[in-house]
């Protein structure tokens, strides 16, 4: 009877250890890929959203912002800023209003110079992304 | 050296030191902004220097990697590198196109450079880690197939072990992983969903492969411990790695659109993954104590036992401290993550390249070990920057409980930047910690050129 | 090494059957399954009513005859194991094979069990209940084919002569596999399926 933990076991459960848990992260990915439709607002996906994530990207408002959580912890979360602004008026004009030499000994946006059409898209981009079953995250207004 | 071709690791070790110089001088000043907010505002605003910072930090790490399988493979598969040429030549791509993207980030405003680099054609910038324009990422994967390449051909026509074989499987998954960064749907949800296979995947899982099978090379060289015994942890410690960190995925699953089934998987399953980094401490210091020979290079073994015990308390213990759905829903995307963030990569990634460097540079120098005045400079480095980014994360720790009792957990929840205002002290002190690390990795950079040291030929 | 058997047989030092790492192994799997269980009750105990009324959708009698063909196969391998014991490596495999059968009845049963529920378009998301419901069973459903492959593995090697009565560790392993994987679903079946 073998006492010992051999290198020849240990390479076995890594192998079939690693092989079983990757198949089953494919099912359950399959799963939520499946389930996405009721949870992820796509309808709400318009020329203008996808316009508005096109300009999120590029100006890369992760660098400063959390998108759900997500991106770097400079500026407040923008999941639910509609909300919070009250009106995608409002998130406009506070993108339009940035100061280009920025806001004296605080922390400061630049201003990205949007025409009306890209504005309205990141705020469309924005209230889509508000639209999503986040499972009740943030935990209040604030993000 | 038994190999001419090791030496090739010389180089990519240089460039990642240079890199790692660039990563913590902009680190410094993101340190800066955040209590002095318009420091340097509008020619290099935050998220301009976040992105250099960050950039930086992955394309060093993996020179870092490069250059160990370049070092190790040779040895291991006792044979010469398939060929060195490539190597060289790879070598000069990458350095060369990651100076030109970096450059880009801080010459040319973002979406200046977007549209340079015809983003437009396969738009996949914009995201985090992945700020890379189109063209360099493209470059990035003919790099990483290159390498794959030569490095896979060493292995397979040599004597395969494994140290390489775990190494190959983890640099593989690391290329093929990669490849989800060119997926970028319009579809957030998804977005997010296929980003974690890039990062998640990546740093929880085969990266920790990598670092796995490097520590298993330095400890054999360095302790003299039974080839057999040491290459048993290793399978032990990468079962365990994807056992948990495959599902483990899912704890980055809760909050963005996806079924809520994930926060029980991820819970469970990411609450485990402190257990290889747990075992791989073990392991080290087991290896080290169960030792057959008194190998002159003092300062390299004591990387190899800081880099387990700093990866399993950034990695597993602070990461645990947020894993968890119920905790996570009040800490997600807070200096809780931004603590946790600093010191796993600090101590499982840039460690685990330092001690290789630390291991392999003296010998491609000529000797066995660093002389004694050179080791002790190197040991000062490491114990600076070591506590100074514990110091760093207890203070990030700091700001963000009192971020999440303030902005998340209270009844009367403040704003965002009313919060920041709030914990300034918490960013000060942590500011001074940065400039002490920078302190370190200068002194680091220093023990390189200590002359007239009694170097250990033997 | 036979006299060395019996010598510690002949002492009480108790012997593990088979490999320590498959023991490792097992206590590992059940501590992963054990955390499930128990995040079960958790669940249900703040969800008493929707656990109750989604339980009596559940195909009980497919679970109690999944139940019984568990542990009868298991049975078999216990049978396996004695005949290898005794050098008899044919019996070994017809018991082998019996138990694999019994393992294959199993998943016909419980894929039955699946394609219902989905046809009925229930799936994961559904509610609390058929999360759990599903994910531990099509957890402990790989487990099943996972103990399948392995005792096919030994009944292969038994077959070409690759065990005896002084070396059999490998049938004891295989053996101690499946009998987790049946303990496992004789935990499942009732707290799942059948208490309210």
């Amino acid at each position: 009877m073998k006492e010992t933990f051999t290198k020849g076991m240990a390479r076995n459960i890594y192998y079939g250890g690693s092989l079983f848990f990757l198949l089953l992260f494919f099912a359950l990915s399959f799963d939520t890929v499946s389930e996405l439709p009721d949870r992820d607002n796509r309808a709400a996906i318009t020329e203008s959203v996808e316009l508005g994530k096109k300009v999120w990207e590029v100006n890369n408002c992760i660098g400063c912002h959390t998108l759900l959580g997500e991106g770097a912890y400079f500026a407040p979360e923008l999941g639910n800023v509609v909300e919070r602004y009250g009106s995608k008026a409002a998130v406009k004009a506070f993108i339009m209003s940035r100061p280009k030499d920025g806001v004296p000994g605080r922390r400061s946006m630049p201003q990205f110079n949007l025409s009306e059409e890209e504005l309205q898209g990141v705020a469309d981009f924005l209230e889509y992304v508000g639209g999503i079953n986040t499972e009740n995250w943030p935990p209040n207004i604030q993000g | 050296m038994k190999y001419q071709s090791q030496s090739i690791a010389k180089l990519y070790f240089i460039a990642a030191i240079g890199l790692f110089v660039g990563q913590i001088l902009f680190g410094v000043i993101m340190g800066l902004q955040y209590v002095m907010g318009d420091f340097l505002f509008p020619y290099i605003p935050f998220n301009v220097a976040r992105m250099v910072h960050t950039n930086l930090l992955i394309v060093w790490l993996l020179f870092g990697f490069m250059g160990a399988s370049y070092y190790l493979v040779p040895e291991e598969a006792e044979r010469e590198l398939y060929a060195p040429w490539l190597a060289k030549l790879m070598f000069w791509i990458f350095l060369i196109a990651g100076a030109a993207t970096i450059l880009g980030y801080l010459l040319v405003p973002y979406a200046e450079l977007a549209k340079l680099t015809m983003n437009d054609l396969l738009p996949t910038m914009g995201r985090e880690f992945l700020e890379q324009p189109t063209i360099t990422k493209i470059g990035i994967v003919i790099v990483a197939l290159s390498f794959l390449f030569n490095v896979g051909m060493t292995v397979l026509t040599g004597r395969k072990t494994v140290v390489t074989i775990v190494l190959l499987t983890g640099l593989t998954g690391l290329a093929v992983f990669f490849l989800f960064a060119f997926y970028n749907p319009v579809n957030v949800v998804l977005d997010k969903y296929f980003w974690w296979w890039v990062v998640h995947l990546w740093v929880e899982g085969v990266w920790e492969l990598i670092m796995g099978a490097i520590l298993a090379f330095v400890l054999i060289k360095i302790t003299g411990v039974d080839r057999e015994v040491i290459e048993k942890w290793l399978y032990i410690i990468i079962a365990l790695t994807l056992i948990s960190g495959i599902i483990g995925t899912g704890h980055h699953y809760f909050w963005i659109g996806a079924p809520g089934y994930w926060q029980w998987f991820g819970s469970i399953f990411s609450a485990l993954e402190p257990i290889p980094f747990f075992v791989m401490t073990l392991f080290a210091f087991n290896m080290v104590n169960k030792r057959r020979r008194e190998h002159p290079n003092k300062v390299a073994t004591l990387w190899a036992l800081g880099t387990a015990v700093m990866a399993f308390l950034g990695a597993g213990v602070w990461g645990f401290l947020h894993t968890l759905a119920p905790v996570n829903y009040y800490t997600h995307g807070t200096q809780i993550t931004a603590a946790h963030g600093h010191m796993a990569f600090y101590g499982a990634y840039v460690m685990i390249v330092l001690t290789i460097i630390s291991y392999s540079m003296p010998i491609m120098r000529g000797r066995t070990a660093n002389g004694p005045k050179s080791q002790v400079m190197e040991m000062w480095s490491f114990w600076l920057m070591t506590v100074s980014m514990v110091f760093i994360t207890l203070f990030l720790t700091g700001a963000g409980i009192l971020q999440v009792y303030l902005q998340r957990y209270s009844d009367t929840p403040l704003g965002f930047m009313v919060v920041q205002d709030k914990i300034e002290l918490f960013y000060w002190m942590r500011e001074i910690a940065g400039v002490i690390f920078l302190i370190g990795l200068i002194l680091y950079i220093m023990s390189f050129f200590v002359k007239h040291d009694d170097e250990v030929t033997a | 090494m036979n006299s060395t058997v019996k010598q510690s047989e002949i002492t009480t030092k108790y012997h593990l059957p088979g490999d320590l790492a498959i023991w490792v192994f097992i206590f590992a799997e059940l501590l992963v399954f054990g955390i499930f269980f128990l995040s079960y009750a958790f669940s249900r105990a703040g969800n008493v009513e929707l656990f109750n009324e989604s339980q009596k959708m559940l195909d009980t009698a497919s679970g109690a005859i999944n139940t019984l063909l568990l542990i009868t196969s298991s049975y078999f391998v216990v049978r396996a194991v004695t005949a290898i014991k005794s050098d008899d490596a044919q019996r070994c495999v017809y018991w082998l094979a019996a138990a694999l059968a019994g393992g294959a009845g199993f998943l016909v049963i419980k894929s039955l069990e699946f394609a219902d529920k989905f046809s009925h378009g229930i799936s994961l998301g559904t509610n609390t209940f058929f999360m759990f419901y599903l994910s531990m069973t099509f957890f402990h459903f790989m487990h099943v084919i996972l103990g399948m492959i392995i005792l096919a593995a030994v009944l292969i090697k038994a077959r070409n002569g690759g065990y005896s009565a002084a070396e059999h560790t490998g049938v004891e392993t295989g053996a101690s596999y499946w009998h987790m994987v049946d303990l496992v679903w004789i935990v499942l079946f009732p707290l799942v399926y059948v208490i309210r």
